[in-house]
């Protein structure tokens, strides 16, 4: 693979998405380098998840193209694309653990790209392997729970299971869709810490959805901006003002202004410019 | 918003203005044809009721009959203590034996049915047409066609008959349980370069195992029921010595009802055991709501206290281990429960095979493939259309005849029997306790019916099944009345409703669909059970079916009746399913 450090890593080319009727994303185009961290961000419905999709294959665009690693992902067929998602892992809004599964079971699952064949229990894995597990189990600091079963941990100790599955296949790329929306603030900030720790001790790129704007700026190298399926920022972080976040969200619909008032709550502190204040649209 | 903005109009004007503006309510077409097909449906029990000659003259003839069997029999006996236990580890063996074969083949074809899971939209056809034909052939009949290529009595023929018409029903519920699973696990899986195979076992297996258990166990229950009939097609146990007995008059008689007391008791004991099993390996129980789905969920409930001590041990200090320590994993309560219970089951396995007394030299290899072949083609032999036809019109008679006769006993009993209708919990108990007699007995009911009743006839199998029925739709009934939200109860309560306003206001309503589709589940079970009726003794396709089965010239004559069997039961589906959606 060409990985060296000039080329980027991901590079989506005027990628348009449509289901049926609704579009979800629109001549999206943008690049992401080697080591890069990256946040996605905008309201729920912007096609933040729809473009994390897109990056490992679990969606094909309708036009353009995407490529990762050097691969362009909707040309794969189903034994590529499963070999790049083996370096490209990904954590969800839900976690997805099985919850009936052990924690070392369900972080062993993130080697069966790399395993021939279906695996049911621990013994089915190798224990090189279980080592292995137990070690990144032990990275995300939650060791100890390897044999619980997955229900039993709280919200943010599930996410780090997540997080130590993902680390599983020894990712080039991390994808994590809205990792933090489920969970309260303290552990929101323990996982996204957790996260960029590992980035950088990795040197993983890193592409994260969220619509928490406080955690977004504090956070990330780089700020992309979605609006209805369209890139409407992007741009490093440490030139970002809050004017220019404010953007993202400008525009609504007179029924997202509940949204965007909860938005206004969490920006509480910031100095709101711009026109989109909820009294103006509802006049 | 717009009302906010207009002026309330004046009080006098608003009551006509309102009806003029108010939208006027659309004719529900369908509406109205669902309550005319199902109008039609009782018409057409009541007239079967009426044409079966079900009167009291003949029901008390037929009492009168029976009287006089159990006046001239020999007092009730037991077969000696070794040969019952024999025979008891027969019977249970080989529905061991034949509900594990039908849980191993209902796997794939669950997996082909299920929409998160099926490959293509061609192998979910595939899929659900098995599951479908499967459900409609009775056991009784591949019995009865397999006993061709083996010895009278063996238990293989039983083993492989359970095995393969349990999978309609355990493909069905197996499929149910991977439609209700979560879909992110698998997306995980897939989204770290999974297999298809690899979502399955990893993802999907893990969620839908303890649904699974529960299917298999139900089923199991089912199976020992039917296996007393099974005899009566010349499979070895309980049910073969029943009949064997029943053979002799009258001397054999004390003996036959003294096994057929030995098989109600055993499908008594083991359906505790078996939700004892449910409760204990599975804490949950998501296929029912009665009794055992009550004790189950209150040991979830415990189950879940659990899971918050576990919860609050987590903010403790990690204790310092290493990753090799945690190499080996503890044995916790949970971890030797779990493998005790594996372990267990595994054995009852390997004693099952030792008591059904399996023995493959058995088969008569030369007459296996000519078997298969002596379906193909259909033909009607000697008869016509018309023959087969009349006899299913009897058949379905039979089914909607005691259909109507359940429904009515049902609808008083389930909603006694439901907690929110019924005037107090004792009454709840009692109809509850009567319900599970019920249930507990069906096919048992149905043999001794046909053995008493000399000739019977279908008014007696009408009322086996109408008996059989009440168990099963009263149970329905009475869960789809406690299903309804109690909030919504209360809000009617709270505007100052009767206890009767109270239950056509709340309850009904939303009780209906649900008494809906199970009645058409009724009749549907119910052509199956009057299709066996007939193979014993009755009359009906049942009759024609027995006469084809036993000789492998006619079996030409089976595939066309079962496919007429599987036709009606499919028509039945089809409105089943239409009458949900426009009541929905």
């Amino acid at each position: 693979m060409n990985s060296t450090t000039t080329s980027p890593v991901i590079s989506v080319s005027k990628v348009t998405k449509r289901f049926s009727q609704t579009r979800a994303l629109h001549d999206v185009s943008l690049t992401v380098n080697p080591g890069e961290v990256v946040v996605l961000l905008g309201l729920s419905g912007s096609g933040k998840s729809t473009l994390l999709r897109h990056l490992n294959g679990l969606e094909r665009p309708t036009e353009g193209t995407v490529e990762v690693l050097g691969q362009t992902v909707p040309e794969l067929g189903q034994k590529e694309l499963r070999a790049l998602r083996c370096r490209v892992a990904m954590i969800f809004q839900q976690f997805e653990l099985v919850p009936s599964l052990t924690v070392l079971e369900n972080v062993l699952t993130g080697a069966l790209g790399r395993l021939r064949g279906p695996r049911l229990g621990l013994w089915s894995y190798p224990r090189a392997l279980r080592l292995d597990a137990l070690a990144k189990l032990d990275r995300v600091g939650l060791l100890e729970k390897a044999y619980q079963r997955a229900d039993e941990l709280s919200g943010g100790q599930q996410q780090r299971v997540a997080i130590a599955r993902a680390l599983m296949q020894n990712p080039h790329v991390l994808l994590a869709d809205e990792p933090v929306a489920s969970l309260d603030p303290e552990s929101s900030a323990q996982v996204m810490r957790l996260i960029r720790e590992i980035a950088a001790a990795d040197g993983l790129t890193v592409v994260c959805s969220l619509h928490q704007v406080d955690i977004a700026l504090g956070w990330a190298d780089r700020v992309i901006g979605l609006r209805s399926g369209e890139v409407v920022l992007d741009t490093r972080n440490e030139h970002l003002s809050k004017t220019q976040v404010m953007e993202i969200y400008r525009g609504l619909d007179p029924a997202d202004v509940a949204d965007l008032a909860a938005l206004d709550s969490e920006l509480a502190g910031v100095q709101l410019v711009g026109t989109a204040g909820p009294g103006s649209v509802v006049a | 918003m717009t009302i906010l903005k207009d002026a309330p109009p004046p009080a006098d004007a608003a009551s006509a203005d309102v009806a003029a503006r108010a939208p006027r309510p659309r004719f529900p077409v369908d509406k109205v044809a669902g309550l005319g097909v199902i109008g039609a449906m009782i018409v057409f029990g009541l007239h079967a009721l009426s044409s079966l000659d079900f009167s009291w003259s003949s029901i008390r003839g037929s009492i009168d009959n029976a009287t006089t069997t159990f006046s001239r029999m020999d007092p009730i006996s037991f077969p000696a203590f070794g040969d019952l236990v024999y025979l008891i580890g027969m019977t249970v063996g080989i529905v061991v034996l034949g509900t594990l074969l039908a849980a191993l083949l209902s796997i794939p074809v669950a997996w082909c049915m299920a929409v998160d899971t099926s490959p293509a939209p061609w192998l979910r056809w595939l899929g659900r047409t098995i599951s479908v034909v499967t459900r409609a052939v009775p056991d009784v009949v591949l019995a009865m066609a397999f006993a061709m290529a083996f010895a009278l009595g063996s238990p293989i023929p039983g083993i492989l008959a359970l095995g393969i018409h349990s999978v309609g029903m355990i493909s069905k519920l197996f499929a149910d349980a991977i439609e209700q699973s979560d879909d992110g696990p698998r997306r995980a899986v897939r989204a770290a370069g999974g297999s298809r195979a690899q979502e399955f076992w990893s993802a999907t297996f893990p969620q839908v195992l303890p649904a699974w258990i529960a299917t298999v166990l139900h089923r199991f229950d089912i199976n020992l029921r039917v296996s007393a009939i099974l005899g009566y097609a010349g499979v070895g146990g309980l049910g073969y010595a029943m009949r064997i007995a029943f053979q002799q008059f009258p001397e054999g008689y004390g003996r036959g009802l003294g096994i057929a007391i030995v098989i109600f008791v055993l499908c008594v004991v083991l359906e505790v055991v078996s939700s004892t099993i449910r409760r204990h390996l599975l804490g949950t129980d998501p296929a029912g709501r009665g009794i055992g789905g009550r004790i189950v969920r209150a040991a979830t409930r415990d189950r879940s206290r659990e899971a918050s001590v576990h919860e609050s041990a987590i903010t403790e200090p990690a204790r310092a281990v290493t990753v090799d320590q945690m190499l080996k994993r503890p044995w916790t309560t949970t971890r030797v429960r779990n493998v005790t219970w594996g372990w267990g089951a595994v054995a009852l396995v390997g004693a099952s095979w030792w008591w059904a007394d399996v023995d493959f030299s058995q088969i008569h290899w030369e007459y296996v493939l000519p078997m298969v072949q002596s379906f193909w083609p259909p033909s009607f032999g000697s008869y016509d259309f018309a023959v087969f036809a009349q006899a299913m019109l009897v058949t379905i008679q039979v089914a909607f005849a005691a259909a109507l006769l359940s429904l009515v006993l049902s609808l008083i009993f389930g909603a006694l029997a439901a907690r929110n209708v019924a005037p107090s919990p004792g009454v709840r108990n009692f109809f509850r306790v009567t319900l599970v007699v019920f249930r507990g007995v069906p096919e048992l009911v149905l043999a001794i019916f046909l053995i008493m009743i000399t000739g019977l006839g279908n008014q007696a199998g009408v009322v086996a099944l109408a008996f059989g029925g009440i168990g099963l739709l009263g149970k329905l009934i009475a869960d789809s009345f406690e299903e309804v939200p109690r909030g919504v109860e209360r809000a009617v309560t709270t505007t100052g409703a009767t206890r009767n306003q109270r239950f056509f206001a709340s309850t009904w309503p939303v009780g209906f669909r649900a008494l809906v589709s199970n009645s058409l589940y009724l009749v549907d079970t119910n052509i199956r059970a009057a299709t066996i009726l007939g193979i014993v003794g009755g009359g009906g396709i049942g009759f024609y079916l027995t006469q084809a089965s036993t000789v492998m010239s006619l079996h030409g004559q089976v595939t066309t009746l079962v496919a007429m069997v599987v036709v009606t039961v499919l028509v039945v589906e089809g409105v089943s399913t239409w009458l949900r959606r426009v009541f929905r």
